[in-house]
């Protein structure tokens, strides 16, 4: 899996609302299938499901040899979705800042010069 | 709690017509100023820009300080003037829509919402779910732990 394509599933993972309350649950600790169920009125074949969607993009993880499995939250497949977001929102941020500088650069050289680049 | 925001949403008032800050989200000469953030430069000769629908939208942001480089391929889906520009990043899935709203007095907004889940994963549930607001999402996974 590239890790854009990795990515675009750990926020589609996230998108669903169980599946977030998966991952707070396991923010918490290590936890079995049953626990993972108990909150949620859904059978274990329904959970199972997310947890198959979270394990695909790599944000928990299952031992294999135990008997009860239990889902291990990846700390590192979340921060790369968290630091994607934040890296967006910096470069917008300072985007943003560029953009209203040369706005004000552009109005002010346009007042001296008249209207002749409108086309 | 969470209001309608999807997603990844940056807003911000411009002291500039509608019509100028549309000019300069599609023409190199203007995108060149300012489309690498503090720190990034976007060469004039890099940019190229087709804004109509299925036109190209490429940049290459170059770090100033090391020389590094981020090449971005875009293609416009929409293109509305002066009101209106959707492009995608086929290689990465991310759709940006930037929309321009004239406050009158020659201020306007700029709005940008970024959709960065390709559309065969967005099932009804799942917007649902991203109108929580994924941004403030993650500032609260972040805390966890």
């Amino acid at each position: 899996m590239t890790a854009q394509y990795r990515l675009d599933a750990t926020f589609a993972a996230l998108a669903d609302p169980t599946r977030r309350a998966m991952v707070e649950r396991l923010a918490r600790g290590d936890a079995t299938v049953n626990e993972l169920a108990a909150p949620f009125a859904m059978t274990l074949p329904g959970i199972s499901k997310h947890l198959k969607v979270l394990e695909q993009c790599g944000l928990i993880s299952r031992t294999r040899n135990a008997q009860f499995r239990p889902c291990h939250l990846e700390r590192a497949a979340l921060d790369s979705a968290v630091g994607w977001i934040e890296e967006n929102r910096r470069i917008w941020t300072e985007r943003f800042e560029k953009l209203d500088r040369h706005l004000r650069d552009i109005q002010s050289t346009d007042q001296t010069r008249g209207d002749d680049d409108r086309g | 709690m969470a209001d309608a925001a999807d997603e990844l949403v940056y807003t911000r008032v411009f002291d500039a017509p509608r019509e100028l800050v549309f000019r300069c989200l599609i023409e190199p000469e203007h995108l060149t100023h300012f489309w690498g953030p503090a720190g990034v430069s976007t060469p004039l000769e890099t940019i190229k820009v087709d804004a109509r629908p299925g036109g190209v939208f490429e940049t290459m942001m170059v770090n100033d300080a090391d020389g590094s480089q981020y090449p971005v391929r875009a293609v416009f889906v929409e293109v509305t003037e002066p009101e209106r520009l959707v492009w995608t990043e086929p290689d990465s899935g991310v759709t940006t829509t930037s929309t321009l709203r004239d406050l009158g007095d020659s201020r306007t907004e700029v709005r940008i919402h970024q959709v960065n889940v390709p559309a065969e994963y967005r099932s009804p549930e799942a917007q649902a779910g991203f109108r929580t607001s994924l941004d403030r999402f993650a500032a609260y996974l972040a805390k966890l732990g």
